[in-house]
C-alpha cells in the first residue's frame, strides 16, 4: 500500500485531534481533573464505534481488498502497568498523549518540540536498556517486543 | 474553547465516532492495527542499531509508521493553517494562568514529560491509541489494565499539580 495512504489516515486522525480538544493542554487537565467531560466522550464514542466493527470486521475476516484479515492482540506482561503509570504521568505533565505531540507540532505549539525530544529519548532509552530489565519484570522476549500499536 | 486560534471543538460525538470510523477504515483497507507510539521506535530505530529496535516488527513497519506519524503532523498543520492561520505560539492555557513559567521552562517541563510517554508508553506496549481505543475495542486484557493504569495515573498528577499545589 503506498504511503500516501497512510499520511491521508494521519492527516485525517490528526485534524479530529487538533480540533476535538484531544491535543489540548486544558481539555487534558479538565479530563483528569474531571472538570470537563469531552475527552470521556470522545473514547468512549471511539470505542463503541470500534468495538462493534472490529467484532463485525473480525467475523467477515477479509479487507477491502480481499486479504486476510490480520489483527494480533497485545501481549499481557507487567509492563503494561508500570509503563502505563509512567505514561499516565506524562500524558499529564505535558497535556498531550503520543498522537497529539505530532498534532500539536503541526499547529505551531513551540512547546510541543520539548515534549517530542524528551519522547524520543524517552523511547531511546527504553530500547537501549531492553536486556538490561530486571526478570520481575517478564517482559516479553526481544523480537516479540511489549506490544506493537 | 481550544487553544489553538479559540475554536469552538467538535461536540464529543462527532469527534468519537470520527476517530471510531478512522480506527475500522485503517484496519479494513489497509490491514494495519491503529497505533501511534511504536512509531516513536522506528523513528528511533533510523539513527540508533540496538538490537531492540531492529526487531522485524520495527524494521518491516517504517513503510507504513513513518508516513502515517507524518500525516498527524500534517492534520495539525492543516487545522491551524485553514482555520486563522499557521502561526507558531507557547500559549499554554491553564498552565499559563496557574504556574506561568515562560518558554525555557515549558520547554524542561514537557522534555521531562516526554521522557515519561517515551519510556512509559514503549514499556506499556502503547498509547490511547493502541491500548485505549484498538485494545479496549478488542477486549484484550493487556489494553484494559494498561488504560487503567494511564488514566489513574493522569487522574493523579494533575490533581497532585493543580488541586494540592504540587508545583
Amino acid at each position: 500500500m503506498s504511503a500516501w495512504i497512510y499520511a491521508l489516515f494521519g492527516a485525517a486522525f490528526g485534524w479530529v485531534l487538533s480540533r476535538s480538544g484531544a491535543a489540548d493542554y486544558d481539555f487534558i487537565q479538565g479530563m483528569f481533573l474531571f472538570t470537563n467531560f469531552q475527552l470521556y466522550g470522545i473514547i468512549g464514542c471511539a470505542v463503541l464505534v470500534t468495538a462493534p466493527g472490529l467484532w463485525w470486521l473480525k467475523r467477515h475476516g477479509r479487507t477491502a481488498f480481499g486479504a486476510a484479515l490480520a489483527v494480533k492482540p497485545k501481549p499481557r506482561h507487567p509492563g503494561n502497568i508500570v509503563g502505563g503509570v509512567l505514561f499516565g504521568i506524562g500524558w499529564s505533565i505535558t497535556g498531550m498523549c503520543p498522537g497529539p505531540i505530532l498534532v500539536s507540532l503541526g499547529e505551531g505549539k513551540l512547546y510541543a518540540v520539548g515534549a517530542l525530544a524528551g519522547t524520543l529519548a524517552g523511547a531511546a532509552l527504553f530500547g537501549v536498556l531492553y536486556e538490561r530489565f530486571p526478570s520481575r519484570l517478564r517482559l516479553p522476549a526481544l523480537n516479540v517486543g511489549t506490544g506493537d500499536g | 474553547m481550544l487553544i489553538l486560534h479559540q475554536l469552538q471543538p467538535y461536540p464529543w460525538a462527532v469527534a468519537g465516532v470520527a476517530i471510531g470510523a478512522i480506527t475500522l477504515l485503517l484496519l479494513w483497507v489497509t490491514n494495519q492495527r491503529l497505533g501511534i507510539s511504536t512509531g516513536f521506535e522506528n523513528l528511533c530505530g533510523l539513527v540508533i542499531k540496538a538490537p531492540y529496535f531492529r526487531r522485524s516488527e520495527i524494521a518491516g513497519s517504517n513503510r507504513w509508521r513513518l508516513p502515517f506519524l507524518g500525516g498527524l503532523v500534517l492534520g495539525g498543520f492543516l487545522s491551524a493553517a485553514l482555520s486563522g492561520g499557521f502561526a507558531p505560539f507557547w500559549d499554554l492555557g491553564m498552565f499559563d494562568r496557574v504556574i506561568g513559567w515562560g518558554p525555557v521552562g515549558k520547554l524542561a517541563w514537557m522534555f521531562g514529560g516526554g521522557l515519561l510517554i517515551g519510556f512509559g508508553t514503549r514499556m506499556a506496549g502503547g498509547c490511547t491509541s493502541g491500548h485505549g481505543i484498538f485494545g479496549v475495542s478488542n477486549f484484550e486484557r493487556a489494553s484494559l489494565e494498561s488504560m487503567l493504569a494511564f488514566m489513574l495515573a493522569g487522574i493523579a498528577t494533575s490533581n497532585l499539580v493543580y488541586r494540592l499545589g504540587g508545583i
